[in-house]
């Protein structure tokens, strides 16, 4: 299961994204999300599990922001894992997501 | 993570030095000798490239490319076309099967890591 | 003459050059008002002028065109654009600029008069008056404005824009990758990535793409070794790459150091510098012949501003280049194809060719004379150099009508726009060459011949309409060669020569009697005559009944001829058919008696002997039966009346001329063959004479008379008696 849904109260869903983000799992990813984006007010998505994530995650990523800003959701990345880092910096979109990126100590310089 | 390269030639000595170089530079490397050899060490293992040559014995590099496209499991994997400059057809045959790389041969080791990491880094 | 002197000849004469180009240039601009070329061209004549007038402390000059280059210095940097308003400031600009030479020429310390001082304020102030609603125009420089916000510096980085296409990912192209590749040549500085077309909701895929990056890039690399990182995405990707600004200086330098000795392509010179690749000039060149296709109507834009609105290059470098690219053709146009000579010392060497000419051919004779038979050899080597001497001093002073030609643009469109019609002028055969001295001349008929087709020939747009044709009336002004002559045609689209009307004027004026039996060509032909206008109101242009006759006069005082066609309701054409030269001409040399006679080559068809069994000769209704033709015929010892007919002739010949669509026979007692001819004008004693234009020194030192071809025709034509009963011809032995 890619999608693990950790918690949900008071309109508050935690969502967990594990294995690879990538272009051969964005359409499931994108499938198991979009329920979500029906019903929840306030969307929180772990990435601490993705090990490897590449444009087409990237993009999956941007739209759910996108969808969640015009439907009035309140959307944030959390427990970025090493590999999402990387690209979010690549790009220079952390300030995009805004959410506080928090890097760990044991990971290799990058 | 490694990333994971396969090389599809019918030469064992160009598949040797492909494959010393890729190992060199950190990649993994499969190799096989030819279309239908590669289809069948096509296992939904993660692959992140595929080098293949053209002109092979048993299945020749665009009947492969063009199959492996229709593997769910490597439908999206970049591949990469070994071709002569004087075959332009072929190069323009393999793009439309779906390889948009391409090499010419005859090629040296940089050149080779040089166009395989402008699609994946080790 | 002194120096000074001198050197303010040279400036009138290359400020009058400036002048005219800058005429055509904004002429040309009204039809197509994009092209940078032309623009450039106009800034370069007002610069130019500014330029040397300072040199001469011309400050009138200096101040007006001063302001009339900024003006064109803006609209070159598309900082303001140009319309058929401003064409008209700038026509205005440049007949000032002209008067106003002329007054610093003719009176150096005179003050400008008022009039003129005030027709420069004016016009300043409409060049500039605008100016201040226009500037604020696009000023596109090369920041790179991206929706959702953001700018990216170019200073010292390389602008990459990558807008990747659907299938990307499905092809298995990952933008990640080629950017982590790019960090290997490079400091990513700023990268700017955005969705902005991805769609919502069900309808965005997530295995299509639809991610573009724009990124500042700090590299030492060149633009090729940058292209190269995103080969494999080209199909996939739209990738332009802009210089950093900071190349732009050694794109710049590279550019004037190109070397100048031939001219190349635009793109081909940014490629060279580096500023390009040769994608990027392909991609441009697609999308400009795309343009094309799609809207024929619409002129192409120039390959340079497609390249910088497709963020490939900035806008200076392109200037730099077409700057360049116009130096070189300059360059090599000064260099390779032109020399200021004073006319005059062109007249005196042609002068001196038509001596040396006479000189060989008494050389000749004196040779031949005393039977020298090696001296025979080298005098006829010489003879050969001297012709082509002769053929080269000429044509020194040939020059193409083209230049004539286009000064009747501005004419056209003064003219039409007074007369409220619609007109356009169609040049065609301008490279025609002529005799310098022959188109001076010809400059003044050919204007009123024009303005005549202008105010008679073209009808009122509403006039034309009623009469199923187009609104907008031609003109179209054609030149080129014939047996040695110019033909030149001014033919419009208009209304046509009545000849009813034109019969009424002449009977009217006693030029034909009631019982004339006049050819429709004879009709038209009278508009020549003095006094004769068919324009039932007269206007100012022209038609006042005086002109055309002096029109007639004066190309035939070029020794050429005028003809008229004219359909009724379709047109009028009138053809001027000229010599190319006034100087020297290939004879050929017949004798009677003693009497010596030039024919110029070029109108001598051919020689036959008289009583010939191909000729049949009609004595009494004075033709010849040429071969089933009627060719009337002339002698020319009975002409000039200087030998009583002698019955024991010896063999006759007859030459058989031709001048346009007329022909003729010259009965001659001998043909000596060709000669060549320098001519010597008649004194003013002569020059009633009819039948002789001019007159020629042989080596032996007598004279030659050179015939007037075309009057002779005439009058060998009313010798004939008429009609000529073609079937009657007897033949005499």
């Amino acid at each position: 299961m890619a999608i693990q849904l950790k918690q949900q109260k008071k309109g508050v869903t935690q969502l967990a994204i594990q294995g690879e983000l990538t272009i051969y799992s964005v359409l499931e990813h994108k499938q198991a999300l979009s329920q979500y984006l029906s019903s929840a007010k306030d969307i929180q998505i772990d990435l601490a599990d993705v090990t490897e994530i590449d444009s087409a995650g990237l993009q999956l990523l941007m739209f759910l922001k996108q969808e969640a800003v015009s439907r009035d959701i309140s959307f944030s990345l959390s427990q970025h894992s090493e590999a999402v880092v990387e690209v979010l910096e690549l790009l220079n979109l952390s300030k995009h997501f805004g959410d506080p990126i928090v890097i760990s100590a044991d990971w290799k310089s990058s | 993570m490694a990333k994971t390269i396969m090389i599809v030639d019918d030469s064992a000595s160009i598949r040797q030095v492909v494959g010393i170089a890729l190992k060199g530079a950190g990649y993994d490397v499969i190799e096989a000798c030819d279309g239908r050899d590669a289809l069948n060490k096509l296992t939904g293992q993660k692959i992140n490239l595929i080098i293949t040559d053209v002109n092979m014995p048993n299945m020749d590099g665009i009947t492969f490319v063009t199959e492996a496209k229709k593997l769910p499991a490597y439908k999206f994997t970049p591949m990469m076309m070994l071709t002569t400059e004087a075959a332009d057809d072929k190069k323009q045959a393999g793009k439309a099967a779906g390889a948009k790389a391409w090499l010419t041969k005859p090629f040296q080791a940089p050149t080779l890591l040089d166009a395989v990491s402008k699609l994946v880094l080790p | 003459m002194s120096e000074l002197d001198a050197a303010l000849t040279v400036f009138a004469q290359e400020a009058e050059e400036l002048l005219t180009d800058m005429e055509d240039a904004l002429l040309s601009l009204e039809t197509k008002p994009d092209d940078s070329e032309t623009i450039n061209s106009l800034f370069r004549a007002m610069h130019t002028i500014k330029g040397s007038s300072g040199l001469f402390g011309f400050n009138a000059i200096v101040g007006f065109t001063h302001e009339a280059e900024s003006v064109l210095d803006k609209v070159r940097n598309g900082e303001r654009g140009i319309d058929a308003e401003l064409i008209s400031v700038l026509l205005d600009s440049k007949d000032h600029t002209a008067k106003l030479i002329e007054h610093c020429l003719t009176q150096k310390e005179a003050a400008l008069p008022a009039s003129l001082a005030a027709d420069g304020e004016r016009l300043i102030r409409q060049l500039t008056g605008r100016q201040t609603t226009d500037m604020q125009q696009s000023d596109d420089s090369v920041q790179l404005e991206i929706e959702g916000g953001g700018e990216i510096s170019v200073d010292d980085n390389w602008l990459i824009s990558l807008e990747f296409q659907k299938d990307a990912f499905r092809n298995g192209m990952d933008p990640l990758s080629f950017i982590r590749y790019l960090r290997t040549l490079g400091e990513i500085k700023q990268i700017l990535t955005v969705a902005s077309e991805m769609p919502v909701d069900d309808d965005m895929d997530p295995e299509s793409c639809y991610l573009h990056f724009k990124i500042a890039f700090q590299s030492d690399a060149n633009k090729q070794t940058i292209e190269a990182v995103f080969d494999f995405a080209s199909d996939d990707c739209d990738i332009k790459i802009l210089p950093p600004n900071s190349k732009l200086e050694e794109y710049l330098n590279l550019l004037n150091a190109q070397d100048d000795n031939h001219v190349k392509r635009l793109g081909d010179m940014l490629v060279q510098v580096g500023a390009l690749t040769q994608n990027d000039v392909n991609h441009a060149l697609q999308s400009q012949q795309a343009n094309v296709d799609a809207e024929q109507e619409a002129p192409s834009k120039p390959l340079g501003e497609i390249l910088v609105e497709q963020h490939v290059v900035q806008q200076p470098l392109v200037d730099q280049a077409l700057k360049k690219q116009e130096q070189t053709k300059q360059k090599l146009a000064s260099e390779a194809n032109y020399i200021r000579v004073d006319a005059s010392k062109l007249g005196h060497l042609i002068n001196l060719v038509g001596e040396l000419v006479i000189s060989s051919a008494a050389m000749n004779l004196i040779v031949e004379r005393h039977g020298l038979s090696d001296a025979g050899d080298v005098a006829a080597s010489m003879n050969a150099l001297v012709s082509s001497i002769r053929d080269t001093a000429l044509e020194l002073r040939m020059v193409q009508i083209g230049e004539t030609f286009s000064r009747f643009k501005r004419v056209v469109r003064d003219v039409s726009k007074e007369l409220n019609k619609d007109i356009e002028l169609y040049i065609s055969g301008g490279e025609t060459e002529l005799d310098k001295t022959v188109v001076e001349k010809i400059n003044d008929p050919l204007t009123h011949l024009i303005r005549n087709a202008l105010d008679h020939g073209i009808e009122s747009p509403a006039q034309r309409v009623a009469a199923g044709k187009p609104a907008q009336g031609t003109v179209q002004l054609n030149a080129y060669h014939e047996s040695g002559h110019i033909v030149i045609q001014i033919a419009d689209d208009g209304a046509g020569l009545n000849s009813e009307k034109i019969l009424d004027k002449a009977l009217a004026n006693g030029l034909i009697k009631p019982d004339h039996d006049l050819s429709q060509q004879e009709i038209h032909n009278l508009i020549f005559a003095a006094g004769l206008s068919t324009k039932d109101q007269a206007t100012n242009l022209s038609g006042r009944g005086v002109g055309m006759d002096v029109v007639k006069k004066n190309i035939e005082a070029l020794r050429g001829s005028v003809e008229i066609d004219s359909i009724e309701g379709e047109g009028t054409t009138i053809s001027i058919r000229l010599p190319l030269t006034l100087a020297i001409i290939d004879g050929f040399m017949v004798g009677t008696g003693q009497d010596r006679y030039i024919i110029p080559l070029s109108m001598v068809d051919e020689c036959i002997e008289m009583n010939a069994n191909e000729c049949e000769i009609d004595e009494i209704q004075h033709y010849i039966n040429l071969r089933g033709q009627v060719l009337p015929y002339l002698r020319l010892g009975d002409y000039f009346h200087n030998q009583i007919a002698d019955s024991n002739r010896k063999r006759e010949s007859v030459v058989v001329v031709k001048f346009g669509q007329t022909k003729a026979g010259f009965v001659v007692d001998e043909l000596h063959g060709e000669h060549q001819t320098v001519i010597k004008p008649l004194g003013k004693v002569f020059e009633r004479l009819n039948g002789i234009t001019g007159a020629t020194v042989l080596g032996d030192g007598n004279v030659a008379l050179i015939l007037d071809v075309q009057g002779l025709i005439q009058a060998a034509i009313k010798n004939k008696s008429r009609p000529a009963p073609f079937l009657t011809s007897q033949r005499i032995q």
